[in-house]
Formats: C-alpha cells, structure tokens, sequence
C-alpha cells in the first residue's frame, strides 16, 4: 500500500521519470534553470553575493537589458530615422512649394548689428560641436545599417571607433557651450503675446506677415528647445560618459540606471536633432538676408522690417540703423564694438 | 553540428571560485575584467545556492543584436565570439546582456571603456588565426582549437559547472536528476530536503550508459 502511494507521489513529483521519456525535460536544461532564476526576478534570493565586484556582478538576470534591446532595434532605430527622414521630405516640400524666400523690397543701403561678436562665436562653437555631436552619435545609432555593410566591420568598426571618441569628448564641452549659449541669448527670447499672433499666421511660411520682435516665436521655440531639451541630452549624456557619476552621487552604477539614461539621451536627441534640421534650414539657405545675420553679425534692414518688424521699429527709434560701410568695416575690425558709437 | 553550452548545476556548485580563478589565469586577464563569476542566493540561509555565470553563448544573442558595429560573430557551434579589433567599447552589449557577460577593461583618458572582453568559451577570436599569439593576447587561450572545453569547467571540482555539446550537458544533467529524485525518494522526502546520496541498496540510479533505467520499487523500504 505504501508503495503504492509513494508510486502515485512520484507521478506528481517527477513525471519525467515516471514517465521514463527523456524527452520530457527540457533538451537544454540551461533554459529551464535560467527560466527559473527570472521568475523569481530576485524576489526570494535573500542575500546575494558575489566575490566578483563589478557592475551588477550581483544580479543574475538582467530584465531591463532586454526590453531595452527592442527598444532600440525596434523603435528607437526605426523611428528616429522615419522621424530625421520625414523632416528632410518635409523641408524639401517645403523649398519645392515655396522657393528662395527673397527680401521683397530688395537690399537697403543699412545694415543693422544683430548679434555681437561674442555671440556669433558662441552660437558657432555650439553649432560646430551640435553638428560633430549629430553626426558621430547617427553613425552610433545607424552606423551598422548604413556604414558597416558598405565599409566592412574592420574599417568601419575603426572609423566608428573614432566617431565615439569624438562623441564622447565633444560632450563634455558641448555641455560648456550650450550653458553659455543659453546664457548669451536669453536677453529676447522670454515669450511674448505677439509670439501668439506669430503661430496663429504660421509664421509667415505659408504666405502672409507674421509680426516678430527680435527673434519670432519659432525662433524662440528652438530656443527653448535647445535650452530645454539640450539640457536634458548634456544630463544624461555626461551620466553615459562618466558613469562614475552615478556611484559618487549614490543613485547606483547599475545597468538598469546607464539604461534609462541612455533612453532619455536617444529619444531626447533624436527630437533635437530633427528640430536642428529646421533650424539649419531656417538658418542657412531658406531665406536671403538669414545667414549673413550669424555670419557677420549685421543684418539688411530690409529684411529686418520683413520679418522682425518690431525689432526694426525699435532699432529705427534707437537711430541704430548703420549704412553698409560702416557696418562692413566694424564687421572688419571685431573688436570696435559698432555698437558702442551708436549708444 | 553541436552546440556548445554552459549549465552550472546549483545543487553541486559550492562557490569556490575555481572557475573564476582558472579563467583568470588561463586567459591572463586584466584586473577588473571578469569573465566569470560565481553569485550566491540565500547567502548564510537554508537554501543557499550558488550558481557560475558567465556567457551563455546565447542562441539569439542580445550582444550580437544591438552591437552598432556588428563585430560579433556566432560560430557553428553557436559560440558567440567578437572582434576586438571592430569593437569600440560603446558598453551596448553590457546594457543588453542579461546574464552581464561583458566586460571592459578602463582605457584611456577619463577611464572610458576599453574593447569589450567577455567569456569566449575558450575558444579564441574570430579574426586572428587559431592558437597564434596575437589571438592569445587579445582574447586569451583557445582551447577549442586544442580539442578542448573551457578549462573552468574541466576543472569544476564538483562537477557542478558542465560545458559542451548541449546534447550531452542535458543528458548529464538528466541522469543527474534521476539519481536526485530516486534519493529523495529512498529517503521519504521531498526533493529539496533530501540529501543527494542514494543509499546503496537503492535501485533504479541511472548508472548505465545506454540511458535511464526505470525506477523499481525497492521492496526493503
């Protein structure tokens, strides 16, 4: 009777071998036991140790790394590209719709002073650095779709190699020169009730005049984007590149912390990367009268009654309007400070 | 073809790091790296067991997925090896690891991370010829290449740490249970009290090679 009860015991206990089919356990018990280990997610372990100090040398499984493996490969990759792709499309439309936006009542014989030298320096240091920033963290995202089949992993392992060396130390002084840059010109960019009127108009891009101070509302907006946004891309960019950071201020050098920090660097400079293209577009070849604005620090006084009429209103109230030889020689000389004569 | 694969039996491990200390030493590894490692649960309580980790040689390889210059490479014995020369220590693969195989060594200014090292089942790098010594210096000793498995497991004092064809490691592992689940029952216990010694006088141990002998009821007991 005994045996009889203790037989049934072990059809329940071990049904592999009452069933004497070796099949019936798993073909690799690895996977059973590792099966195991994550459902017990650290719940009953009690204490762990390890005379192995590391890094999470302590946690057996790893959770985090797997939903942040689809994350990447299947979203964040295929995303940002859509997203950086579509803003491309979207800016090429744009120029095919609308063209060269010329100064309508053509170059005045004034110039007037935009952005001072210190500026112009800081907003090209920052731009340089974005734009090196930009590019070798791309070829970090999309490097293995787009470098690495056309160049080999040898040579394109190597370059990529460099790309994250000048990743990770363009970092660091971007952060400086975005702190700066945030500083320099902050004077102009506190939204206005005229911002409003600027976004309801579209800002002009779809015909129409849009009525902007110094910087209109898309400027400020990239801006606080760059402020904002920026700030957030630096944080957590410093935390991927000194993650010693995260033991000297106790919120723990774990996986699951350099993980959620690189999310909020992706997805963040991703979103500031797209609206960089804007910006670039904006900036360089959109408009005429645009670029010189940064590259010299004067502007056509047209184009400032055009498109930042009230700013030109003051400047003209001020007597600040130079004629285009004075503005070129103090654009000569950087350091007579144009302004100076003029106040 | 046969693949290789790691099984570390927690009831027979008994944390004494040999494992880690011959890995160490075989592969001459810098300090900080660590190939293997043994974590213990439950420490100092009943039910304390402990387990050696190292790469799994992962079927699908998180490593492999997110590397963003692809330098891993899965041999056809489904070990996962990777160049060192591709690799740029980005630390993607120690994100994605879950068993938290990859290692970096500190390189350079700001102690940024160096190319990744990680467990290469003794078998070597991809790219540099079998045996040779730039292949010793980079990734240690290829064992594989000599007709061997990893020397951690080789040398497992207790056998609790199997290493090669999953095949045999599941075979091993199964015979392993049958010789557990027969002694807890010739001690009219339950398994995780049992101590695993079958008495003598016990039939039905699967000692023959041709595969389980089928449990029989001993009539003394």
């Amino acid at each position: 009777m005994r045996i009889l009860w203790l037989s049934l015991l072990l059809l329940f206990s071990f049904p592999a071998i009452s069933n004497a089919a070796p099949s019936m356990i798993q073909q690799d018990p690895g996977a059973e036991l590792w099966n195991a280990v994550r459902d017990r997610d650290g719940a009953d372990t009690g204490q762990i140790r390890s005379q192995v100090k590391g890094t999470d040398s302590t946690s057996l499984i790893n959770r985090a790394g797997d939903e942040w493996r689809h994350f990447r490969m299947g979203q964040l990759i295929p995303v940002a590209a859509k997203l950086l792709g579509f803003t491309l499309l979207t800016i090429l439309f744009f120029r095919l719709l609308r063209g060269k936006i010329p100064i309508r009542a053509g170059r005045s014989s004034q110039k007037i002073k935009r952005f001072t030298t210190f500026q112009r320096y800081v907003h090209w240091i920052t731009a340089i650095l974005f734009i090196t920033l930009a590019i070798t963290g791309s070829v970090l995202m999309f490097g293995r779709f787009i470098v690495i089949p056309y160049l080999g992993a040898e040579l394109g392992g190597s370059l990529t190699f460099i790309m994250k060396r000048i990743h990770d130390f363009s970092g660091p002084a971007f952060a400086i020169a975005l702190v700066v840059l945030v500083f320099t010109f902050i004077k102009g960019n506190f939204p206005k009730w005229v911002d409003i009127k600027w976004i309801l108009k579209g800002g002009g891009l779809f015909g129409g005049h849009a009525p902007a101070g110094r910087y209109n509302a898309g400027e400020k907006g990239w801006y606080w984007l760059a402020a904002g946004v920026g700030m957030i891309v630096v944080v957590s960019g410093l935390v991927l590149d000194f993650t010693q950071v995260l033991e000297l201020t106790g919120v723990g050098k774990t996986r699951e912390n350099m993980i959620f920090a690189h999310w909020v660097h992706s997805i963040s400079a991703v979103a500031i990367m797209a609206a960089s293209l804007g910006h670039i577009y904006m900036g360089t070849i959109a408009m005429e009268g645009a670029f010189e604005a940064m590259q010299t620090g004067y502007c056509d006084a047209n184009w400032a009654k055009e498109h930042h009429d009230i700013w030109y209103q003051e400047m003209a109230d001020k007597d600040l309007l130079l004629d285009t030889h004075q503005a070129h020689t103090h654009s000569q000389e950087p350091h007579a400070k144009p302004t100076k004569a003029t106040n | 073809m046969a693949r290789m694969k790691f099984y570390c039996d927690a009831e027979r491990c008994i944390e004494c790091n040999a494992c880690v200390t011959a890995c160490k030493n075989e592969h001459e590894i810098p300090v900080g790296v660590n190939r293997r490692r043994v974590v213990t649960i439950k420490d100092g309580e009943p039910g304390e067991r402990s387990l050696s980790v190292a790469c799994m040689h992962c079927s699908d390889a998180p490593c492999a997925a997110v590397c963003p210059v692809d330098c891993f490479e899965i041999t056809a014995e489904g070990i996962v090896l990777h160049n060192k020369d591709t690799c740029i220590g980005c630390g993607y693969c120690f994100y994605a690891c879950p068993f938290g195989a990859p290692q970096f060594p500190t390189d350079g200014a700001f102690s940024s991370r160096g190319k990744m090292d990680k467990c290469t089942f003794c078998a070597g790098g991809p790219e540099e010829e079998d045996m040779s010594a730039a292949e010793h210096t980079k990734y240690g000793t290829n064992r594989i290449a000599e007709g061997k498995l990893p020397l951690c497991a080789e040398m497992c004092s207790t056998k609790a740490l199997l290493a090669g064809d999953a095949d045999m490691v599941a075979d091993i592992y199964r015979k392993r249970v049958v010789n557990r689940g027969a002694a807890a029952f010739s001690q009219n216990r339950l398994q995780q009290k049992a101590n695993f010694q079958p008495s003598p006088s016990l039939n039905g141990r699967a000692t023959q090679e041709s595969g389980v002998q089928q449990w029989k009821p001993d009539t003394a007991n």
